[in-house]
């Protein structure tokens, strides 16, 4: 696969901070490829150097070979950090500028707007506009032109739910054409349901990069990534706990707010925990298995502490 | 760049503020042109009975019929040009708070396109008022003038004019351009246009040194002087083209600095 984005040794100091310290990978071709890391992890730094908004203090990157320049990017569709339009003018005549900075006519306009649900609202001034339809507005200003790279800063900052999963399923759809998405995020849920490839940054660093599979398999702590989540609450939690001690395979009990977290062996699953709870005369009210992986792996990479 | 100018005239040919600003100089500096030119008509034509007065008429020379008249027509423009400087100002900085310069340049427009483009209005705004200076010298003149002999004699005072524009508007762009906050960067143009240069110039000046007229503003501004201000007050000797090469290396100096800040500098709020 021939690399679409190529990051060499790049680092930005901010004064005194180190917001990227000599990050350096490569994005392969029409994949989806999660940047993720806490928030002021230097994710946006890094997208904002690519586009040539920022200015690198040292290293270089290059898209498809070629050194960045105003035409490799007219070919980019991107979403940085926020959506940033005209206040005063309408959904449309802000996309008009758009394409015609990327050199396109405004034939494309109604097709992304259509895309993003918001051509009823187009002549609409984007002040007038919520954070959601804001969001979608760049969205759609993105896929202006239909490029062959797409890059999303945090795209479902901002929508609701059905929003989210619209967006989610809209980047799938986008790489199943075979389009190359580099997306950041900080939501973990998202990079695991959306993305093939990831690379996790944390205050400046790359912390590991590669195929999602990969980077889960990689874990020197292997039963780590085998163990499972499971979330579940009773009527009672607290005899919930006490039958739970008894289980084989359930190796952690958290007491959360208003139900148990546990973690188990991979052979455990919500079935298992609900019968065995049933046997011994507890109704679960809440039942929730989740796969730990790149979660668990993800905070193996950056501890527990958000302290960036 | 007639591209990069169609592109910007799409950001503000719906924006409010720039056709409150901008009608505002195309409406009102033709108005006060023309009322001030009928009143001191009206005035000179009716003979004082006063020594001083009549004494004080001799010694002006009538700004308001050719070939003065382009001289007075500069002066008044440049007065009101401050307006456009002030809206130029605006649609710089709007970018930067919205972010939109860096929308630009994500979407394809090299740094240099987004100066070229801000260039382009500089070029809308000096050709426009020009062209206004030029009408208004000449109806004013066609209006009031006895003698039609001559009349395009002192019109190079129009291109006094579009020099003073460029300069004006150049150091709003500079000073837009460094400064990036909206009101900051209308304080500080005001300031140097209004105080500033002039204090320089004074303390120079009461000093028995031309070099006030070198100052960044003063060069223009002392192109087209106060055409109400007796000459026999008029202390500058350095001839109208050394003022001219100055202006020109001022106008070079702000391009240089604008483009050599602005390729290299995060774009940011």
């Amino acid at each position: 696969m021939s690399a679409i984005l190529s990051i060499e040794n790049l680092s930005k100091n901010y004064g005194a901070v180190k917001a990227l310290q000599n990050v350096s990978f490569t994005v392969p071709a029409q994949t989806v490829f999660g940047i993720l890391g806490p928030n002021g992890s230097g994710k946006t730094t890094l997208l904002g150097i690519v586009m040539d908004v920022l200015k690198a203090t040292s290293g270089g990157y290059s898209w498809r070979g070629e050194q960045s320049t105003a035409e490799v990017r007219k070919k980019i569709g991107t979403l940085l950090e926020t959506p940033n339009f005209y206040h005063y003018l309408s959904a449309e005549d802000n996309l008009k500028i758009a394409a015609k900075i990327k050199g396109k006519g405004g034939e494309d306009i109604d097709r992304v707007l259509h895309t993003v649900n918001l051509y009823q609202r187009k002549s609409s001034k984007f002040n007038t506009y919520s954070l959601g339809m804001k969001q979608r507005l760049a969205i759609a200003s993105a896929l202006l032109g239909d490029p062959e790279i797409l890059v999303f800063d945090e795209p479902t900052n901002g929508l609701d739910p059905a929003g989210i999963a619209e967006i989610r399923e809209l980047i799938k759809e986008l790489n199943r054409k075979g389009k190359t998405i580099i997306m950041a995020s900080h939501i973990l849920d998202e990079v695991e349901k959306v993305c093939s490839h990831v690379a996790i940054i944390q205050k400046g660093v790359l912390k590991t990069v590669g195929s999602v599979k990969d980077v889960m398999n990689t874990s020197g702590t292997a039963e780590a990534v085998t163990t499972v989540l499971v979330e579940l609450s009773a009527v009672d939690n607290y005899a919930l706990k006490n039958v739970l001690q008894r289980m084989v395979g359930v190796e952690e009990i958290i007491t959360m707010d208003h139900h148990l977290q546990i973690t188990c062996r991979d052979n455990i699953n919500a079935e298992a925990v609900n019968k065995f709870c049933f046997e011994n005369g507890i109704v679960l009210n809440q039942l929730n298995e989740k796969r730990k992986s790149l979660e668990t792996r993800f905070l193996e990479i950056t501890g527990n502490q958000s302290d960036r | 760049m007639l591209n990069l100018f169609k592109i910007e005239w799409l950001k503000i040919k719906t924006y409010r503020t720039f056709w409150i600003l901008f009608l505002g100089f195309l409406i009102f500096f033709p108005l006060a042109f023309y009322f001030s030119a009928s009143k001191y008509m009206e005035a000179m034509s009716t003979s004082s009975a006063k020594v001083e007065e009549e004494i004080l008429k001799a010694m002006l020379d009538a700004p308001f019929v050719f070939p003065k008249v382009w001289h007075a027509a500069s002066w008044m423009g440049g007065l009101f040009f401050i307006l456009i400087g002030m809206l130029f100002i605006l649609l710089i900085t709007n970018e930067v708070q919205y972010r939109t310069h860096r929308q630009n340049i994500i979407d394809g427009w090299s740094r240099m396109d987004f100066l070229k483009a801000k260039f382009s209005l500089v070029i809308f705004f000096v050709s426009v008022s020009t062209l206004l200076v030029f009408l208004c010298g000449f109806l004013v003149g066609i209006t009031f003038s006895t003698s039609k002999a001559g009349i395009f004699d002192g019109v190079y005072q129009v291109g006094y004019f579009a020099l003073m524009a460029t300069l004006y508007l150049m150091l709003a762009y500079l000073v837009a351009i460094l400064v990036k906050r909206t009101g900051l960067s209308i304080i500080i143009y005001f300031a140097i246009v209004c105080i500033l240069d002039n204090v320089l110039w004074l303390i120079f000046t009461l000093k028995d040194s031309q070099i006030g007229y070198f100052m960044p503003l003063e060069a223009v501004d002392s192109l087209v002087p106060n055409p109400f201000k007796p000459r026999i007050m008029e202390r500058r000797t350095v001839a109208d083209y050394t003022l001219i090469i100055a202006a020109a290396l001022y106008i070079a100096a702000y391009f240089y600095i604008i483009i050599s800040y602005f390729r290299k500098t995060d774009l940011k709020t």
